[in-house]
């Protein structure tokens, strides 16, 4: 037993030592810079300093938030009218949507300015029939596409990979005992699927609410997000770290706060499926 | 009332991807009957069931629910239930909640279904379990609660798709006394699946055996073992010889090179037929005393008797007797009038019915009873 235990440890090594260089030390190095000053003593100073980037964090979660939202609202029929069709074209559609995902992210985002530009492709289209020009990009409305348009394959791909393993013999045993098609949604296939549903909000939440590229892009310099302040504070160098750091750390206590509220609607004891 | 039919399918074709599964069907179930659909996986009966549940409607043909043409009405619509093979309950719901399942969706008042529930499971002799989670659950208890599922709709048919299957040997015993029960306790009509032939003799009031597509035979129980229609169905259940035999006139038949007196008439004279005996109504006697004469080529004790294959002129007959026997043996077969069946020549003749290659298959069913179980 002993021994077999030492052998399996020892192919966990590399992993161990890959989440340790990797995983823990970066979270300490944060945590250390966080509490210290520039000249590593501890203080609660910078903590108290995040103060002054409420509105951002409010805003990131807020952005995050219709984000998400909006994302389920497109992905969950979607995920549903998948697992209705055959499956070539269901492999056909998960192609097309991961496909985004193979491009980098940088080029995607980029790819939004052109279209929503004052001189960019809808622009340009409004005013050639003789509409007014609209302001499309530097919104908020444009940092949310942003995120939607981004994230949106991880909200599709839990779902429909939940959906697609409900039994189909459960919504026949649902329609033997009288339940018509929208009864059936909502007392089978929706309770089925939350485990997906919650890992689609986590997936898509986590990165919306941590974003900065895509607020820098497309919501110019007015919709300053948490992870723009954090990535701001680290290129001034490290006479900011500590700051930085602070506030990456609150950022990620709330993020852990966020998700274990979400695992609390999970109830189940096995299905807690949290990425 | 009882003689009322409550189902009736005419002339029902089913196809998928252009494989007949159902071809040409006609059945009538009886108000309050236990019936049973038999036959081999293939055969039809799954989609028979399907059919009366609605979650599929015939290419051709009609379904008929208590004298109302039934086509295209959906499954939700109908006041039928069924028992699914895995049961499909609810694992997001405990028991309680599977069970009033189709009481909350008829939006009854909350003191009714509760009532409805707690009797229902007190039905199953599950009560006290109602908190429980599907999972916690045995597969025996599951299939309680599917039943209670089921019945807590008052459907005026219940449909089981091979509900047993999946529970082990004693347990499957149980269960079939626990269903007839239940069915004569609510007198409602079970429509029962298996390919069990055992389990069909055994509970039910009619059994219908099918085989490609179509019904091959329809009958009581003893009608179905006493009187088979055809080689097919003489095979499917219990043990049979099926020799070629010629029926010379009413009560007088000839096979295997003798002539014998028989119960049976209404044949053209001289007509080919096949003849079914089964094992046990051969009895062994002294070569010199037998209507045929045979070699013993294999003898298996079985505790309440004798196995033995008997070679009579090339063609393997099992018989099973309490006389020991030993391979080599010459001996004689003498078989009472009211032992032999006719049968008219069918697709089926000359498929079934030697023992030749007994030992096999044997062997081959045994393993496979064992995988199951």
């Amino acid at each position: 037993m002993n021994k077999k235990s030492f052998g399996s440890r020892l192919v966990a090594a590399p992993y161990l030592v890959w989440a340790a260089i990797f995983v823990i030390v970066p979270l300490l190095m944060m945590a250390y810079f966080a509490f210290t000053n520039e000249s590593g003593a501890f203080t609660l100073a910078n903590i108290s300093e995040i103060g002054r980037y409420k509105k951002a964090f409010g805003v990131s979660i807020l952005y995050a938030i219709i984000a998400t939202a909006i994302t389920l609202v497109i992905s969950y029929p979607m995920a549903y009218f998948m697992t209705k069709m055959k499956v070539s074209s269901q492999r056909m559609i998960m192609i097309i949507v991961m496909l985004p995902m193979w491009m980098n992210f940088l080029i995607r985002t980029y790819s939004w300015i052109s279209i929503l530009a004052n001189t960019g492709l809808i622009n340009t289209f409004l005013q050639s029939v003789g509409l007014p020009k609209l302001k499309l990009i530097n919104t908020p409305g444009a940092v949310i596409l942003g995120m939607v348009y981004d994230f949106i394959p991880y909200m599709i791909l839990p779902i429909y990979s939940v959906m697609s393993k409900i039994d189909n013999s459960l919504l026949e045993a649902a329609q033997d005992l009288g339940s018509n098609g929208p009864s059936r949604l909502r007392r089978v296939i929706i309770p089925l699927s939350m485990p997906g549903v919650i890992s689609g909000i986590t997936m898509v939440f986590v990165p919306s609410v941590s974003t900065f590229y895509i607020s820098q892009k497309l919501g110019g310099n007015k919709n300053w997000l948490i992870g723009d302040a954090i990535e701001y504070l680290f290129g001034m160098g490290p006479d900011y770290y500590n700051v930085a750091s602070a506030l990456s750390l609150v950022l990620m206590v709330m993020i852990l706060l966020c998700l274990a509220v979400m695992s609390r609607f999970t109830d189940d004891d096995e299905g807690g499926v949290i990425v | 009332m009882a003689n009322e039919n409550i189902v009736e399918l005419k002339g029902v074709c089913v196809s998928f991807d252009g494989e007949k599964v159902l071809d040409g069907l006609d059945l009538e179930i009886k108000d309050k009957e236990f019936i049973t659909l038999l036959g081999a996986s293939g055969c039809g009966k799954t989609t028979t069931l399907r059919l009366i549940a609605g979650f599929l409607d015939p290419d051709s043909g009609e379904v008929i629910f208590e004298g109302k043409k039934f086509n295209g009405v959906p499954a939700y619509k109908r006041q039928v239930n069924t028992i699914f093979q895995r049961y499909a309950l609810f694992e997001h719901l405990n028991v309680f909640e599977n069970v009033a399942f189709g009481l909350r969706v008829k939006k009854l008042p909350e003191a009714e279904i509760k009532k409805t529930v707690s009797d229902m499971l007190s039905l199953v002799n599950l009560e006290g379990f109602e908190k429980r989670r599907i999972t916690t659950l045995s597969g025996g208890q599951q299939q309680r609660v599917a039943i209670a599922r089921a019945i807590a709709n008052k459907p005026r048919v219940l449909l089981l798709d091979e509900p047993l299957a999946a529970l082990d040997l004693k347990l499957r015993k149980d269960m079939q006394k626990e269903l007839r029960n239940i069915q004569q306790q609510l007198g409602i009509t079970f429509v029962f699946v298996t390919h069990d032939q055992e389990e069909a003799l055994t509970m039910s009031d009619r059994v219908v055996v099918m085989d490609k597509g179509k019904i091959q035979q329809v009958g009581t129980p003893k009608d179905i073992y006493n009187e088979p229609k055809n080689a097919f169905v003489a095979d499917f259940i219990g043990e049979s010889n099926i020799v070629d035999g010629v029926m010379d006139k009413d009560f007088t038949a000839t096979f295997s090179g003798h002539t014998f007196e028989c119960l049976d008439k209404g044949f053209e004279p001289g007509e080919a037929v096949d003849v079914v005996v089964r094992p046990e109504d051969v009895d062994i006697v002294s070569k010199e005393k037998g209507m045929l004469t045979g070699t013993v080529t294999s003898v298996a004790f079985l505790g309440v008797h004798y196995e033995i294959i008997v070679d009579i002129g090339g063609f393997k007959w099992m018989i099973q007797t309490t006389d020991e026997c030993a391979v080599g043996d010459r001996v004689g077969l003498y078989i009472e009038p009211d032992a032999i069946h006719i049968m008219k020549k069918s697709e089926y003749s000359g498929l079934y019915g030697d023992y030749s290659s007994y030992s096999e298959e044997m062997d081959h069913l045994s393993e496979n009873s064992e995988e199951e179980e």
